[in-house]
């Protein structure tokens, strides 16, 4: 009975299906009904050829028109002629029949990706077909179309179930990832500005731009964010993870008193939105702030002009590179404290107390405790938050943004002729860049980077570290 | 129970096929119409039917300010008052900053409102992008309002002789405040002197050293030159120049010298508000927009002026300055672009120019308006007329401001590093004149 079943390697089994197939299976590559048809579930092969000859004809009708344009992305810029009567406001306005680069790719691609899609159902298709033409050869029973509707809300209900989810993935994260993809690989920028102009294909060039000689201060400056942004996800990701866990520690000591108060008093950093906390500790670290007022009268501005650690007549906390990124990184500690507290104090309070008691029994003193029987365990539970606390920092945008924007000037000339500053992540960067100068282009490429470092960081540490046969190396 | 079961999943498998139906026929099925194919074409517009009026809606944007916002709901109001015979208008009044509008409407020019008011410095880049719509109502009466095709406010809403916005204010630039408790008019006609007045005093003069906005004061005046090319987005700059009446290096060097001070300060716009309500500032250059924080930090003692001289190579030299105007400017984008066209005239026109005036106080750039009495009277208004003989219409591309501000901040600090001036100044000039990459 088992001797022919389709093979679990779609390779395999679509040849499988070529070589193998009768004349049904074979044409149901080309009309998807065919091989249902050639079974006698008449109902199923309308509406696979129905939504077959709907798709085709969508595609035909809709996608043709920018397919047609899309290795050229338009060659035709708007032009508008307009008159204006003065007195009655009567207006003639000719709009010419102009091309939209932007929607070209856009519907391009979603063209294209249709395109594969009918191609890769046709061949499932025929996969399916040969099965069915396996399953009628030995003479076993085919569904008919009430069936197969029954079996969808019993033993292939998650097929249901999961339909709009994918929908979704593609929709809004597929579609719009490799549109942004095409762009990096375009001369999308301020001078070719969707509708009135039009971007094209440029080649590699936006990525010589970024790692060649060619780019100059692009190149100068991708390197130098680059290695900030690095630093910054290390310590930003160390010190309010190894920050959360002393101060977890701290509260937990059976010698604390008022244990719940100072969760609390930690907690409303936490209660306070982000940003507004990030503002306004902005303002109290301007040159003119606050907290510059405070150090100037108690002198301690002097001390350090004295010592030669500033010159100027305040301390730049948040505008001179050095000083701005120390600010930076305790600002963040502040703010990112509770957080990991909270985390590490439920790991804390499921160690189990067996552990903690023989460790005691056997003469172990706290600090031996904590570096071989609690920081293990938490390292071993919190390992994955960690992993994915650094790609957060790699992408925090909030508190370099937030922080910097509008207060720190950069003094490094060749950063500056390209709207890059010293304490710049990538993504802050690729920000200005849209926002102020439409520099899609190299935002789009800098994105990629972003996506390829930050997907090769989550897979390789996940994999390492959550691997199914590690559960048991703890103890 | 189980039938409820049963539609719920039917509904689902059906809905699922609907969207498969989506995805495997790309978009455009789904945007009724025929607005998004690239092969359509507007036709002209023909909607007068003088029996039934046409309902038109109209978004303008307007500056931030309680008081501008309160000048443009009236105007607005006054607009659909005057023109009721002509359409229904439904106007839409929101705020957005003139100095940035820009980004928002480069952002997708699409969306843009129909009216906006900007500054003049985003002429150049948004004409460029085709974000905004050649002025094709009562051009000619405009340019001669607004004192013909030589004046500022002109020059500063046309690119290549072509007209693209209609001049609301020609009040943008910056002048000098000052308290006439501490300086004397002759005090006030020399920075050095004015700087050393306060440091005898114990407070500072503000000058917003770190933005190529005013920095280019110090430059231009000196005979130094930093403006647009002809292709509309590069930009020529001497700045660094060896030879010549005055060297880059010489003005650096007076630059270098002023901010070296005890009375110098180069407050943002924000501490200088602070600065003239707490006391420590007592003089600074600065634009109408701070006129009535410093009328009301100084009272009787507000007094303002024209720029002073600073000296360079032991002569002094008189500061020049941007002139700014804030524009009204028409999307060329926008479904009623004739609605659009006399509304921004309207909001522009002599009454609406005398209101703004008295309104927020921002000086007209309507000839016979700004040479009112009561616009004449108004210090700040009257300062900037007078730095309007040494003002120059700004005619920058977008490369010039990050690299002249760096070199400001640079120079603000008193060049911490040392750095070489030739050096400082042929890395901003290498920067403000880079070539746009293609």
């Amino acid at each position: 009975m088992e001797m022919e079943v389709v093979s679990s390697n779609p390779f395999k089994a679509l040849g499988a299906a070529i070589i193998k197939g009768d004349i049904w299976t074979k044409l149901s590559l080309f009309i998807w009904g065919a091989g249902a048809l050639g079974r006698k579930q008449y109902i199923k092969a309308l509406l696979l050829t129905l939504i077959e000859v709907f798709a085709i004809t969508m595609l035909i009708q809709y996608g043709t028109p920018y397919l047609q344009k899309f290795n050229t992305l338009g060659e035709v810029e708007r032009e508008v002629t307009r008159e204006m009567d003065p007195d009655t406001w009567e207006m003639v306005e000719i709009v010419n029949d102009y091309d939209n680069s932007q929607l070209i790719l856009i519907y391009g691609v979603c063209s294209i990706l249709t395109m594969v899609a009918i191609v890769l159902y046709g061949l499932l298709n025929m996969v399916r077909s040969y099965a069915l033409q396996l399953r009628a050869k030995r003479g076993r029973h085919i569904n008919t179309f009430w069936e197969d509707i029954k079996s969808l809300k019993e033993e292939k209900f998650y097929k249901v179930l999961l339909s709009l989810p994918v929908l979704g993935v593609v929709i809004f994260i597929i579609v719009p990832i490799v549109c942004l993809i095409f762009v990096a690989f375009t001369n999308y920028d301020q001078n070719h500005l969707t509708p009135t102009h039009l971007f094209t294909w440029v080649g590699l060039r936006n990525f010589k731009l970024l790692f060649t000689s060619l780019g100059g201060a692009f190149a100068y400056s991708f390197r130098k964010i680059l290695t900030w942004t690095i630093i910054w996800s290390i310590f930003a990701t160390l010190t309010t993870y190894f920050g959360g866990i002393l101060m977890a520690q701290f509260i937990n000591s059976p010698k604390t008193h008022g244990k719940k108060l100072w969760r609390t008093l930690l907690v409303i950093t936490i209660a306070v939105p982000q940003f507004v906390s990030l503002l306004l500790v902005r303002y109290f670290f301007q040159d003119q702030g606050i907290v510059n007022t405070i150090c100037r009268n108690i002198h301690l501005t002097d001390f350090l002009r004295n010592i030669g650690l500033i010159r100027s007549s305040y301390i730049p906390f948040l505008s001179s590179p050095g000083w701005a990124k120390v600010t930076i990184i305790m600002i963040n500690i502040w703010i990112g404290i509770p957080y990991q507290m909270l985390i590490a104090t439920g790991v804390l309070m499921n160690i189990p107390n067996d552990l903690m008691e023989s460790a005691r029994i056997d003469g172990a003193n706290k600090f031996q405790i904590f570096r071989k029987i609690t920081m293990p365990y938490l390292l071993f539970v919190t390992g994955p938050a960690l992993l994915s606390d650094f790609v957060r920092n790699f992408n925090n945008f909030n508190v370099i943004y937030l922080l910097t924007d509008s207060v720190y000037k950069t003094t490094d000339q060749t950063m500056s002729s390209i709207r890059a500053k010293e304490v710049d992540l990538l993504v802050t960067w690729l920000f200005r860049l849209t926002q102020d100068e439409q520099n899609y282009k190299v935002a789009s490429v800098i994105s990629i980077i972003v996506f390829i470092i930050c997907a090769s960081l989550t897979v390789v540490g996940f994999s390492r570290m959550i691997a199914g046969d590690k559960e048991g190396d703890f103890q | 129970m189980k039938k409820l079961l049963c539609m719920v999943m039917v509904l689902a498998m059906v809905l699922s096929l609907c969207a498969c139906g989506d995805t495997t026929t790309t978009d455009p099925s789904k945007t009724p119409g025929e607005s998004q194919n690239p092969s359509s074409s507007k036709e002209p517009e023909a909607s007068k039917d003088p029996a039934s009026l046409p309902t038109v809606t109209l978004t303008v944007w307007g500056g931030e300010g309680e008081e501008s916002q309160a000048f443009l709901k009236a105007a607005v109001e006054a607009f659909k008052e005057a023109n009721k015979d002509k359409a229904n208008f439904d106007i839409k009044i929101g705020a957005e900053s003139e100095s940035t509008v820009k980004d928002t409407v480069l952002a997708d020019p699409e969306a843009a409102a129909d009216v906006f008011y900007m500054a003049d410095d985003q002429v150049a880049a948004l004409v460029a992008a085709g974000a905004i719509a050649e002025v094709i109502f009562e051009t000619d009466k405009v340019i001669e309002e607004n004192g013909g095709q030589d004046s500022g406010s002109i020059k500063a809403a046309s690119v290549d002789g072509k007209l693209y916005a209609f001049p609301a204010t020609a009040s943008n630039g910056y002048f000098m405040f000052y308290n006439k408790e501490y300086f004397s008019e002759d005090d006030v006609k020399s920075f050095e002197k004015m700087v050393e007045v306060a440091a005898a005093a114990g407070k500072k003069v503000s000058f917003q050293m770190d933005s190529g906005w005013y920095l280019y004061g110090f430059f231009n005046g000196a005979g130094l030159s930093a403006t647009l090319n002809e292709d509309g987005k590069t930009n020529s700059c001497d700045w660094n120049a060896t030879s010549g009446t005055y060297t880059g290096v010489q003005v650096a060097e007076s630059i270098l010298n002023l901010v070296a001070s005890e009375g110098f300060t180069a407050a943002s716009d924000a501490d200088f508000q602070t600065g003239i309500a707490e006391g420590t500032i007592i003089a600074g250059v600065n634009g109408t927009w701070n006129a009535k924080a410093a009328e009301a930090a100084w009272g009787e003692n507000y007094a303002a002026t024209k720029l002073p001289t600073f000296n360079v190579n032991g002569t002094d030299v008189q500061m020049s300055s941007y002139a700014g105007y804030k524009l009204v400017a028409v999307s060329n984008y926008s479904e009623n672009t004739n609605y659009a066209m006399a509304l921004a005239r309207f909001l522009t026109n002599y009454d609406n120019q005398v209101m703004r005036f008295e309104m927020v106080g921002e000086g007209p750039s309507n000839v016979q308006a700004a040479s009112s009495e009561k616009v004449l009277a108004d210090p700040a208004t009257a300062a900037l007329a007078a730095q309007g003989a040494y003002a120059t219409v700004q005619r920058i591309g977008n490369n010039f401001w990050d690299p002249s501000q760096t070199l400001g901040t640079i120079l603000a600090q008193g060049n911490p590093d040392n750095i070489d001036l030739q050096t400082l100044l042929d890395n901003a000039v290498e920067g403000i004149t880079a070539p746009i990459i293609e």
